[in-house]
């Protein structure tokens, strides 16, 4: 019990002093506004791949994009 | 002694936390003092950001006599990315990096770009999230408000 | 304040400056100047992709195809899309009968009866039957408009088509997207509805029909709708996650007219044909998820799928692209692979038995039988950003791609007596060679 009340008073107190918070800072997506690093990156490989697996293969599609990227206006 | 451990953990995450709301450093700004100032935070990866540039060294042209300072504040995380950039654009305005991200914090940057205005005596008037051409006409109607008030 | 030189300033005492070296006349190169300006002023909102693909099956189906895409950012913060294909076919196709020790003769879609020899093709001893005349020549394009409802919201509408001589296809979309934590979560939901009308080459045939009297009829139609819901999270800075789920139903003519199934006697051999016949709806379920991490000199892409539907298919798919950029950052490798195992659809069967009774839904295409499929690509790009001239943007790329792709089918019955030795399931072996321009 004692435990439980340390390890939540502690998690409050971690996230309230912004230590864990998924994501990142709007100015921190260099990396992430890469071609290679958004979702969608590679349209045309994926087209052209998707229609060769479409003819060969019983499944196709399910992807889809959107977010990642520089997160710009 | 597991207790120590975790006191010293929840110490840290409350130091990092507050460390991160620095003032940016008051001297630089107080000095702009009766310019109307253009703050754009701007990073070398994000498109609309260099998109905006050409207009702004137009903005900077038109209303320096009349009392606007542009600065672009970078937040590149390497300062090489930022100049190589700037070698091609070749901004006619004012130039700040801010690779940690102080200033962006202080002034509550949401999105890429960001322009905050700031009137004559330093109050910030509007922010700007993002940049789109079509927007433009109305940011330069602020700008003209505040070159006007004294 | 300092004024600094702007790049007019800078490009034309450049210009003026190499003018007086070379003594050449100023007022050409002010003009040529002006002309490259205009162009790059001209596609400064536009992304352009461009490529070239060569497919070939081994004793099979050889493609080409060139696609482009390109978008255009609009002055509201939107976005239009515009793609293109086009495909020309040709080489053997399976016709879904099986691989018999006996010499079998078939007729070509076109064919009214066993009369028109022109329309006939012999399959020899011991080969998978396939019609080698078959060609086929696809024209595809599509456009999507995203238009921001606010700075956090998004929707997007599409559209596309598809068209070749014996099939028509319309699909149109709309979707919303919503940006959440500062644009690190980003969740959508988008439906598709497609409509494909079909005119089956000599007409569409009489399901379970024997393949010798030619009972043919006209055209048919199917409809599919379609639902996709998906989130992207941005977990760090180098690293993004995104899982979808969708699930689509089609109905109406999903059968293959030109694929038939083998009915072969107790011995083994050809007894006859039956013209092919699937179920009247399909609905299908996937589950996709998808990471990337990256750092200054790579990233890797790492992806998985898994799809079940109303036929009893199940699949499993598993990608992997590692992109390295060779030091220099103007040059990069991807090696990719990909791994996928799909189970048999209900209804498939290799052959049919002269003594069973047919059954309602019966196929023998490869399609959906059971198999193990591997992908190995590489793919090799180079930044044309400084090769260009002033006409060299930031993402003009020039990329090379090959991957090799093949398919090993799986637990399917050992062949009847008279087909011992016989390769009644042969491997696909296939090739694709791309190569692709960004500017």
């Amino acid at each position: 019990m004692k435990l439980t009340l340390i390890a939540l008073s502690l998690t409050v107190a971690a996230v309230s002093s912004g230590c864990t918070s998924l994501g990142v800072e709007p100015w921190q997506r260099e990396l992430l506004a890469r071609k290679d690093m958004q979702p969608g990156g590679s349209r045309l490989d994926d087209a052209i791949d998707d229609h060769m697996y479409f003819s060969k293969e019983a499944s196709s599609g399910g992807r889809s994009f959107g977010g990642g990227g520089c997160g710009c206006n | 002694m597991r207790f120590i451990r975790l006191s010293v953990l929840l110490l840290v995450c409350v130091a990092a936390g507050s460390a991160a709301a620095r003032e940016p450093d008051p001297v630089e700004l107080s000095s702009l003092r009766g310019k109307v100032v253009y703050l754009d935070f701007w990073a070398s990866w994000c498109v609309p950001c260099r998109q905006s540039f050409p207009w702004m060294n137009e903005l900077q042209k038109r209303y320096a006599d009349r009392g606007l300072t542009i600065i672009a504040v970078n937040l590149d995380h390497e300062r090489a990315d930022a100049e190589k950039f700037l070698r091609k654009l070749s901004p006619g305005f004012q130039i700040r990096f801010d690779p940690d991200g102080d200033w962006a914090r202080h002034f509550g940057v949401q999105g890429m770009p960001t322009s905050v205005l700031l009137d004559r005596s330093g109050r910030s008037r509007f922010t700007h999230i993002g940049f789109r051409a079509a927007d433009a006409a109305q940011y330069e109607q602020q700008i003209q408000q505040l070159l006007v008030e004294h | 304040m300092q004024l600094e030189p702007t790049i007019g300033n800078l490009r034309s005492k450049l210009i003026a400056a190499s003018c007086a070296l070379l003594g050449g006349a100023p007022v050409a190169r002010a003009e040529t100047h002006d002309v490259v300006d205009t162009i790059n002023r001209a596609l400064t909102d536009w992304q352009l992709d461009a490529a070239l693909a060569y497919y070939h099956e081994n004793g099979r189906i050889q493609a080409v195809e060139p696609v482009i895409n390109a978008e255009h950012d609009l002055a509201d913060g939107g976005q239009l899309d515009f793609d293109f294909t086009f495909d020309a076919l040709s080489g053997s196709s399976p016709n879904g009968a099986l691989t018999s020790r006996q010499v079998q003769t078939f007729a070509s879609p076109s064919a009214k009866s066993f009369a028109q020899a022109r329309h006939m093709y012999t399959v020899s001893s011991g080969n998978l039957p396939v019609d080698p005349n078959y060609s086929d020549a696809r024209v595809a394009g599509g456009a999507s408009w995203t238009l921001p409802l606010s700075r956090l919201t998004r929707a997007r509408l599409g559209g596309k088509f598809s068209y070749e001589d014996d099939f028509y296809s319309a699909t149109v979309s709309v979707g919303l997207e919503r940006d959440l934590n500062d644009k690190n979560t980003t969740v959508s939901f988008s439906v598709n509805s497609e409509n494909d009308f079909l005119q089956p080459i000599g007409g569409a045939p009489t399901p379970l029909s024997d393949y010798t009297q030619f009972e043919k009829g006209g055209h048919e139609t199917k409809h599919g709708v379609g639902v996709l819901a998906g989130v992207t999270q941005v977990m760090s800075r180098n690293w993004i996650t995104l899982a979808n789920v969708s699930v689509d139903r089609f109905s109406g003519y999903l059968n293959d007219p030109y694929k038939i199934v083998s009915v072969i006697d107790a011995v083994g051999s050809p007894f006859g044909y039956v013209y092919e016949n699937r179920p009247d709806s399909r609905t299908r379920r996937s589950v996709y998820w998808e990471n990337r991490v990256g750092w200054s000199q790579g990233s890797v892409t790492a992806d998985a799928r898994y799809m079940t539907d109303s036929w009893g298919i199940h699949s499993e798919t598993a990608q992997v692209h590692l992109r390295w950029w060779l030091p220099g950052r103007d040059q990069y490798l991807e090696p990719s692979a990909r791994w996928y195992r799909q189970n048999a659809a209900d209804f498939f069967r290799p052959w049919l038995a002269d003594t069973a009774a047919v059954p309602s839904d019966v196929s023998s295409d490869f399609r959906l039988a059971a198999f193990d499929a591997l992908t190995y690509g590489l793919k090799y790009g180079c930044k044309l950003t400084d090769h260009l001239g002033r006409f060299g943007r930031e993402l003009s790329e020039f990329n090379i791609r090959l991957e090799y792709y093949e398919q090993s089918l799986r637990g399917n019955p050992a062949g009847p007596p008279a087909s011992s030795g016989l390769d009644l399931y042969p491997k696909l072996q296939a090739f694709l060679l791309q190569i692709g321009f960004s500017y």
